[in-house]
């Protein structure tokens, strides 16, 4: 093969396993992002609702797992705290979640939720809570993979 | 959510990779289409069809990259060996296709790898047996001064190899059970509390036979191979630094008590250190790889136009070397990002699991997959003492092949696992 074409087919070679490569990268960036869902189409809504919606003290908390049934914790007064130490009263079995992740707790007749310096956050209605913030009956805590609701 | 039509497309283009790698060989010397050409297209478009289907039909949820980048880096491999040593190439299609048909066994029989985990003890009996076979006389056989093999029927086979997943199973099964009791300190020694020693037992039985049977063989690579993965699982099942700060401590005494008490551990050190001093004597292997991703440059010669069979072995641990003479600093660097890719696929996978089992199982399958690279890699760039151990899935060698072509399937079966339940 005369030196020229060879020359070329080194270089297309190459250019094929980046191809690859890439394809596999695109794989993992969409695995990343999830599949493309379309976005909501009025996001006005969502902006002024939590406004305009009574903020009513939560009396309950309720984990819901996946592969588990969901599970109730009442809220009376006591401090409540969340993670995989076997030592939290509300105990995860999420590899996203801290030892001791976040805490629950009420002030002043209201209830608020704190992070306790976990490695990957807590959020509160998909705003990451960095320091404690009112929780009210409707709101939604995540942590990892896991997502608590606070109710009536 | 079923990810095969990604899959498929990828399969495709590894199965170019591997037919165009393949004709490059022959094009350096001749400009007719070679007439094996029909017969190796028909092998590839047989193993995409085959390991799809398979795929399809038995773990349709898995994850739609680990096959086809491990098929990409055979092809590469493949060639290469065709290109330093064509006598080896018709044995290593061999394995390749024992290695699919082991493959595709393995995700046929293991349908739920949690039923793995009722034979932990089993499986420790034989990993260790498996490492123990190469010393029993009769079949036990020394290449290159390493008792690490086994001739049977004038097969050779290093079954060092196979009881890697072995004993990585083990491991993921036995610390699954015990985790907690080896996470919370129940004794105290000194300022510390420790977790009660007896919990260790098994587990300093089979660490420490491993590695005295890897001493007695003098294999290099695979001491630090097993040491790394028990420490590595034992790491991922408790969450506790001081494991990790513990193992390093006993890493660095065992290397030093290596380096101290056996000749063949200081020679390779000696040559890490002097490969120029000595490059007319034992360093000649190493510098001679050096010298070979030297002449790469950024592109590298072209496949079958470099001088890449000046390196000795340069078909098994130095097969590195060779792609990257011939393929350059690109070729390389894709290379490694492939293996890239299968770790943190791995780890993808390990971090995505719902039970403890699973999570093991697949940090420490990763773990090996991962390591093996890295000393390899390492120690024919200098970067670390060179041991001798294979290129997962490039390499020439029956035993590596079919090994971690089994990995790969018990990996794939934990992600099909967890996409199934999502």
């Amino acid at each position: 093969m005369p030196q020229l074409v060879l020359t070329v087919l080194k270089y297309l070679f190459i250019v094929l396993l980046y191809l690859f490569l890439g394809r596999a990268v695109r794989v993992i960036y969409l695995d990343l992002v999830g599949p493309r869902v379309p976005r909501p189409a009025s996001p006005k809504v969502p902006a002024s609702e939590p406004a305009k919606r009574k903020r009513q003290a939560p009396r309950v908390l309720v984990l819901t797992q996946e592969n588990k049934e969901p599970q109730s914790f009442p809220m009376n007064d006591q401090p409540i705290t969340i993670g995989r130490g076997s030592t939290c009263e509300v105990v995860l079995d999420d590899n996203y979640s801290s030892q001791f992740h976040a805490r629950v707790f009420p002030r002043d007749g209201s209830w608020f939720v704190e992070d306790l310096g976990s490695t990957n956050g807590t959020y509160l209605n998909r705003v990451k809570v960095s320091s404690a913030s009112p929780l009210a009956a409707g709101d939604e805590i995540r942590i990892g993979k896991t997502t608590i609701e606070a109710r009536r | 959510m079923r990810r095969r039509n990604a899959e498929l497309a990828m399969m495709i283009l590894a199965g170019v990779i591997a037919v165009g790698a393949n004709l490059l060989v022959d094009f350096a010397h001749s400009s007719a289409l070679p007439a094996w050409l029909p017969v190796y297209a028909l092998l590839v478009v047989g193993t995409i069809a085959l390991t799809t289907s398979v795929m399809r039909r038995f773990a349709p949820y898995a994850d739609p990259l680990l096959l086809p980048v491990a098929i990409a880096l055979s092809g590469i491999g493949f060639a290469m060996i065709r290109r330093l040593d064509p006598t080896l190439a018709g044995p290593q299609l061999a394995w390749f296709v024992i290695g699919l048909v082991a493959f595709c066994a393995t995700l046929i029989v293991v349908r739920d790898h949690r039923r793995l985990e009722a034979f932990r003890y089993t499986l420790m009996v034989v990993g260790l047996g498996l490492l123990l076979l190469p010393l029993a006389p009769g079949v036990g056989h020394t290449i290159n001064s390493a008792r690490l093999w086994v001739r049977i029927g004038g097969l050779n086979f290093q079954p060092a190899e196979l009881a890697k997943v072995v004993l990585a199973t083990f491991l993921a099964a036995f610390l699954a059970q015990k985790k907690e009791l080896l996470t919370i300190g129940t004794t105290k020694v000194g300022p510390w509390v420790i977790p009660a020693p007896r919990h260790f037992g098994p587990l300093i039985l089979a660490w420490g036979l491993s590695l005295a049977v890897m001493v007695f063989e003098r294999d290099l690579g695979s001491s630090v191979l097993f040491f790394s993965l028990f420490l590595a699982t034992l790491y991922v099942a408790t969450e506790r630094a001081a494991y990790g700060v513990a193992g390093l401590g006993l890493f660095t005494g065992g290397t030093l008590f290596a380096y101290h008490s056996f000749s063949h551990v200081q020679t390779r050190v000696d040559i890490w250190l002097h490969v120029w001093d000595r490059i007319d004597g034992r360093g000649y292997q190493l510098a001679q790889s050096l010298f070979a991703l030297g002449t790469g440059g950024l592109t590298g010669a072209g496949i079958g136009q470099g001088q890449p069979k000046l390196i000795p072995f340069a078909s098994t641990d130095f097969i590195f070397s060779a792609i990257g003479e011939e393929l350059g600093f690109f070729g390389a660097v894709a290379v490694l990002t492939a293996f890239g890719i299968l770790v943190a696929r791995g780890l993808h996978i390990a971090l995505r699991a719902r039970d403890t089992f699973s999570t093991l199982l697949a940090a420490g399958l990763t773990t090996v997959l991962g390591l093996q690279t890295f000393l390899i890699i390492g120690g024919v760039t200098r970067l670390i003492p060179l041991t001798g151990i294979t290129l997962p899935f490039v390499s020439y060698g029956g035993s590596s092949i079919l090994a971690n072509f089994i990995l790969l399937a018990l990996l794939l079966r934990i992600s099909d696992g967890e996409g199934r339940s999502a």
